[in-house]
């Protein structure tokens, strides 16, 4: 029943699914330009972003179309709301990534500390993880452990502060501390990227909980046990 | 509990209607009762008179003849009323429902309505004025025959068949039409292979009735076929034949006993055909429906 | 860093029926009808495209149904109705001299609102039309095939010579799809096909148009706008414009990609119509 709809559905899920291997890509790419300075894979990494847009625009554009035209209801609904959120995070999360590659590129050059750097790295990989987590409870349409990504969150804070402590303690000279200042910005960036990994989670356990508890789309596996 | 402010129980008005709501069920219930009543009385009566007189010899032998014969049956009486009765349905069928295609598929309004109203005159045409005017076109010139009254009966039957054919005709959904038309099939084939076929049940209905209608027919008959009734034993249309009605009439006018109690008997046959031809036909009707999964 | 491309990139371009370059099959050019004096259409300017389904919405009595019968001249059989304007068909005038509207027929098909399969058995109802317009050679496979693409084959197969009228109103319908595409028209209309059926076969029947969309050309009209919706490629919205002498009469006024009309049509009649605020 409704076979052009469900392929729409799927076709969806498809194109988010991509652009959130893309965006983890996107975190990694960054991480890599901050470990080795290298102003090309930094240009390589904003020009990665059009990439990226373009899944986005492909999903804002048709959930308005399918809106209008299919009428979802339910678990539908739901699910078409999720996409469109969690489109709209992926795509913050990969400009933050331009935003850290952009920061590299003016901070080339500068006397770096290892310390920094590996809090830096050590907080990008956290973000993975949580990305990584909160879309797979969105593909498997299972909930049960919430705690599990804000427990992730702790890690995050942790670098961070240990990274301020580092980067206050730094020495006068004015172009380590220009250095210091694009890490901050950096690390904000990181911060909020971990944000958005957390609203994506928060995305696929509304999905899942919502008010009505089962969805009938034929193209997706059913709920597993929730909490 | 208290008592309630009001009852439900029947009190003056309510009452009186009441009354007058049993008492025309009454009626009504007596009227239909009367007409049943009527029906059994025609039936036992004409029956006990005239059962008695039927044996073998009724049904296989000619006409009697002389003064208090023993033997003498109706055997090409009723050969004669089929011959009669099968060539005028023969004429009137295919004419009556062709008149109702045209008239209810085929013809503009006004023409529609002229046709419409020219059968219904004709079918209240004294049938002894029909007699009287084939008379005057056949047996005139020709001389009497079975084929100038099957004309007669034809004529008679051909406005019950139309106007039968035309109410079912109107009763077959245009949808079916639509449908038809919408394929690219022409008007005409589509009257043919969706709509009269349709329409069968009720066509078969109207015509049986419209034969047991014209079997009864005595007048027209007496100025052309009633020279037959004086025992021709012969089944060819052009000659005059004898008829059931003709000879129940020349049977009753006699004054011998036999004659009489003849006449009661053939009487008996005449109706005994009549009520089984609308059985059958209502019969016919139920299983035709059946078949179409109506 | 190289991109991954997905088989999203193809099928985007497969999603959009590209209109432009897209045969038409109807032209209709200032198409009004009348019924005697009264004025039914007005100004009706639109093509339909090929293989392509196009939708006619409106509200009650705005003409959609009687534009559909100028299609394929069912209209000719209302005494009253007469037209003007043109209306082409693949170049044609429909209703030029020398136009038989029986050959019309043939090739522009039509399924009703409530279905109207003839009382006779399966089997013969599909075979009725090949019958007749002498199609008769391979007859089983023809009405095997027409009754496949009706997605009503397995479930008759082994019943063909039972009487139609036992199938159920979903099933009924089919067959009437099933009738008039064996006789292989072009185009089929499609009258308020599913108004008449519960939601099941309704998903059904939408679910079989967009299989019917590969082969032939279906105009549908419908009183449900999420039909349209979830069926069309095109959508035509008929309003009702009533003159100052009190004339109802229907009028195209707005003609475009299903997905514009329902996301941001250009007329703000049509935006009250589909958000359902009046018409």
């Amino acid at each position: 029943m409704r076979e052009l709809y469900t392929s729409e559905l799927e076709e969806l899920e498809a194109l988010l699914r991509d652009e959130g291997k893309l965006v983890d890509r996107a975190i990694r790419g960054a991480l890599n330009v901050l470990e080795r300075d290298d102003l090309e894979l930094a240009d390589e990494l904003i020009a990665f972003d059009d990439e990226i847009d373009s899944r986005y625009l492909a999903i804002e554009q048709r959930i308005p179309s399918l809106l209008a035209r299919q009428t979802p209801v339910a678990g539908e609904l739901r699910l078409v709301l999720a996409i469109l959120y969690i489109n709209l995070h992926l795509e913050r999360i990969a400009d933050y990534c331009v935003t850290v590659a952009k920061l590299a590129k003016l901070a080339h050059g500068l006397p770096r500390d290892r310390a920094v750097l590996e809090a830096l790295e050590e907080m990008g990989e956290r973000c993975r993880e949580m990305l990584g987590t909160g879309l797979e409870y969105f593909y498997a349409r299972d909930f049960t452990d919430s705690q599990a990504l804000i427990e992730m969150d702790r890690p995050i804070d942790r670098a961070n502060r240990k990274l301020i402590d580092r980067l206050i303690a730094l020495g006068p000279d004015e172009s380590q501390r220009e250095w210091a200042m694009r890490m901050m910005l950096a690390s904000r960036c990181l911060e909020r990227i971990g944000d958005h990994a957390v609203d994506i989670g928060e995305q696929a356990a509304y999905l899942v909980r919502g008010r009505f508890e089962e969805f009938t789309d034929a193209s997706h596996k059913p709920p597993r046990a929730t909490t | 509990m208290s008592e309630p402010a009001f009852t439900l129980k029947a009190t003056g008005r309510l009452r009186r209607r009441q009354l007058v709501n049993q008492g025309m069920g009454a009626l009504a219930a007596g009227a239909a009762l009367l007409a049943v009543s009527v029906l059994a009385i025609v039936v036992i009566s004409v029956g006990s008179r005239g059962a008695g007189s039927l044996n073998l010899a009724f049904f296989t032998q000619n006409q009697a003849q002389g003064f208090n014969p023993k033997g003498g049956g109706v055997l090409f009486a009723i050969v004669g009323s089929l011959v009669l009765v099968g060539i005028a349905t023969l004429i009137a069928l295919p004419l009556g429902v062709l008149v109702a295609i045209y008239v209810s598929e085929l013809a503009p309004s006004r023409l529609a309505r002229i046709a419409r109203m020219a059968l219904d005159i004709t079918n209240g045409i004294p049938t002894i004025v029909i007699g009287i005017f084939v008379f005057t076109i056949l047996v005139a010139a020709h001389g009497q025959s079975a084929l100038a009254g099957s004309i007669a009966l034809a004529i008679i039957m051909l406005p019950l068949i139309a106007r039968a054919t035309e109410e079912v005709l109107l009763l077959v959904p245009s949808s079916q039409r639509e449908a038809s038309l919408a394929l690219g099939v022409s008007r005409w084939r589509t009257t043919v292979q969706v709509v009269v076929p349709s329409a069968l049940g009720g066509i078969l209905t109207g015509t049986t009735l419209a034969i047991a209608r014209v079997a009864g027919e005595t007048a027209p008959l007496l100025f052309l076929t009633y020279l037959g009734t004086s025992s021709t034993a012969d089944a060819n249309p052009l000659h005059p034949l004898q008829s059931l009605t003709l000879v129940i009439f020349s049977y009753s006018d006699q004054a011998d006993p036999a004659y009489q109690s003849k006449a009661w008997a053939a009487a008996f046959v005449l109706m005994c055909f009549v009520l089984f031809t609308s059985l059958a036909a209502k019969l016919a009707l139920a299983r035709y429906r059946k078949k179409l999964g109506g | 860093m190289e991109a991954i491309k997905t088989k999203i990139e193809v099928t985007e371009k497969e999603r959009l029926p590209v209109v432009s370059e897209r045969e038409a099959v109807f032209e209709a050019r200032d198409l009004a009808v009348y019924y005697g004096d009264q004025r039914a259409i007005d100004g009706v300017n639109l093509d339909i495209y090929q293989r392509l389904i196009t939708a006619i919405i409106g509200p009650s009595g705005c003409g959609k149904s009687t534009f559909l019968r100028t299609l394929n001249r069912m209209n000719d059989l209302v005494p009253t109705a007469s037209l003007t304007g043109q209306l082409r068909y693949r170049g044609i005038d429909l209703y030029g001299p020398g136009v038989d509207a029986v050959e019309v027929r043939r090739r522009v098909g039509m399924v009703f609102q409530k279905p109207n399969p003839f009382h006779s058995s399966i089997y013969d109802n599909v075979a009725y039309g090949l019958r007749i317009l002498g199609m008769k050679r391979d007859l089983g496979e023809r009405v095997e095939k027409a009754l496949r693409a009706a997605a009503l084959w397995d479930e008759v197969k082994d019943r063909l010579k039972d009487s139609a009228l036992g199938l159920s109103g979903g099933q009924q319908q089919r067959l009437c799809i099933a009738r008039a595409i064996a006789v292989e028209p072009e185009v089929v209309l499609f009258d308020e096909p599913a108004s008449a059926l519960d939601p099941i076969s309704t998903s059904a029947i939408e679910d079989l148009m967009h299989e019917l969309k590969r082969d032939y050309t279906l105009v549908i009209v419908t009183h449900n706008m999420q039909q349209a919706a979830r069926v069309a490629d095109m959508t035509a919205f008929f309003g009702l414009d009533v003159s100052p002498d009190g004339n109802r009469q229907g009028v195209l006024v707005e003609y475009d990609e299903t997905e514009k009309i329902f996301t941001n049509p250009s007329d703000k009649r049509t935006e009250g119509y589909v958000t359902g605020r009046f018409g």
